[in-house]
């Protein structure tokens, strides 16, 4: 069953019927990761990267940026069992319009936010398809783990 | 040679003047559309005019009523009539939204050359028209219905390119990521003429107003607006946004221009777009509904 990540959401499941599937992400990042012992996986899909924009927003929907959305999705894995050093961590989305530059990309600052976290906390990446201007949708089977990618205009590929 | 180059620039004529005509391939615009259109156009229109327009209709009274009541607007009382729409919500408003009620019948179907399903390009044009209305009102606008309706119809044009570029669409791309061109001008230089301009000519054969004609045409070409105007500068703003948000964007992906000068005329900063941007992601569900019953 396709559980759909909205924009500004997340989803975590450990049932093995379920595929956890996020579309059109623009230059908002989507971040599947996976737990192969536990076999839960997680999605989230958010939008900004700094919550310190709208505090209030932020408390009411955490997943909408990446500088907490991000903590919270492997927060919410460990519950079911999934252990840090385990996980399989793809990294999708952060698309911008041409010559959008400094302050304004915020595609490339989505991006830029979660490697810093990731660098502090030693999170390795298995896989990234990041910028330019295509538009992408990610998929996470939780079954096995195995995730799918569609960028604009070609077709859904095995990760 | 020069035989050769004039063969061929009558032979892309001739494509383009075939493409042109299958504007007459569109649903029509029925005759309310086209009255709505008149007051959305003139200023000085009264609420008796809009009344008298839709009040015949039952169906599209009991329609806008439910457009005017739904979740996105949260006005607190429930409105039961046209007259108390325009109490609440004022004529523009109104009007604009009387637009929406009667222009998805074009948009409705799947477009595979730009990789959109069915009821996509609808969703998208209602999210960008809405996000136009937000930023005209943040800047004060007065002409805001005419933004609001060409926001809502500026891709009318993808309608009838979509089979164009679903033929070219190897071509397109390629000329997109070898060349580092937008999608818009890749439709010109592989196909010949390009969805905003093609959108431009449906709007100039339904009568709409030279603004929303020129708003329509240069929506992605915001650099060709006269200084000083801020309408297709704002309806540019709004596809952008829309774009990095990920709304109706398919296979043309995010690859149009920006331009800091346009985003500077309008005075956004990255933390006014950041700021529309998680706004406008807590009324999806509400714009969601407008999608629907707009498009019923």
């Amino acid at each position: 069953m396709n559980l759909v990540v909205g924009v500004g959401d997340m989803k975590v499941s450990n049932d093995p019927e379920s595929v956890l599937v996020t579309y059109s992400l623009g230059s908002c990042i989507a971040l599947a990761i996976y737990d192969p012992v536990a076999k839960v996986g997680g999605l989230l899909h958010y939008m900004l990267p700094e919550s310190s924009l709208d505090v209030q927003k932020a408390r009411k929907n955490p997943y909408m940026f990446g500088d907490i959305g991000i903590p919270v999705l492997f927060k919410e894995t460990y519950k079911f069992g999934a252990k840090k050093n385990r996980l399989q961590i793809i990294v999708a989305g952060g698309s911008q319009i041409l010559d959008q530059k400094g302050l304004f990309n915020i595609g490339k600052r989505n991006h830029t936010v979660l490697r810093k976290m990731f660098w502090k906390n030693n999170v390795m990446i298995d896989f990234e398809d990041v910028g330019g201007t295509v538009n992408r949708t990610l998929k996470l089977e939780i079954k096995t783990g195995q995730a799918w990618l569609k960028i604009s205009g070609a077709g859904m590929k095995k990760i | 040679m020069v035989k050769d180059i004039r063969r061929r620039d009558e032979e892309n004529m001739k494509e383009i003047e075939k493409i042109i005509k299958e504007i007459d391939r569109l649903k029509p615009v029925s005759y309310i559309r086209d009255k709505i259109m008149e007051i959305i156009s003139n200023p000085d229109s009264s609420l008796a005019e809009l009344v008298g327009i839709v009040k015949y209709d039952q169906g599209m009274t009991a329609n806008l009523l439910r457009i005017c009541n739904s979740a996105y607007f949260g006005l607190a009382k429930k409105i039961t009539s046209v007259k108390q729409a325009v109490a609440y919500l004022g004529i523009d408003k109104v009007a604009s939204l009387a637009m929406m009620g009667n222009s998805a019948d074009n948009f409705r179907e799947a477009q595979a050359g730009y990789d959109l399903t069915e009821g996509e390009l609808w969703r998208y044009s209602v999210s960008s028209a809405l996000m136009a209305q937000d930023l005209a009102e943040k800047r004060n606008l007065n002409n805001i219905s005419l933004i609001f309706t060409s926001a809502l119809l500026k891709d009318i044009g993808k309608v009838i390119l979509n089979t164009y570029v679903k033929d070219s669409f190897e071509a397109i791309n390629k000329a997109v990521q070898s060349k580092g061109i937008t999608f818009i001008d890749a439709e010109k230089e592989v196909i010949g003429i390009d969805h905003a301009e093609l959108g431009a000519r449906v709007a100039e054969q339904w009568n709409f107003s030279p603004v929303m004609v020129n708003i329509i045409r240069n929506h992605h070409h915001p650099e060709k607006a006269l200084p000083g105007d801020l309408s297709i500068p704002i309806v540019y703003m709004a596809d952008c946004i829309c774009m990095m948000m990920g709304m109706g964007v398919g296979s043309d992906g995010l690859a149009y221009r920006h331009y800091q000068d346009i985003v500077d005329r309008l005075h956004f900063s990255d933390i006014d777009i950041q700021k529309t941007i998680a706004g406008f992601s807590g009324k999806l569900e509400d714009i969601e509904e407008l999608v629907s019953i707009s498009g019923g």
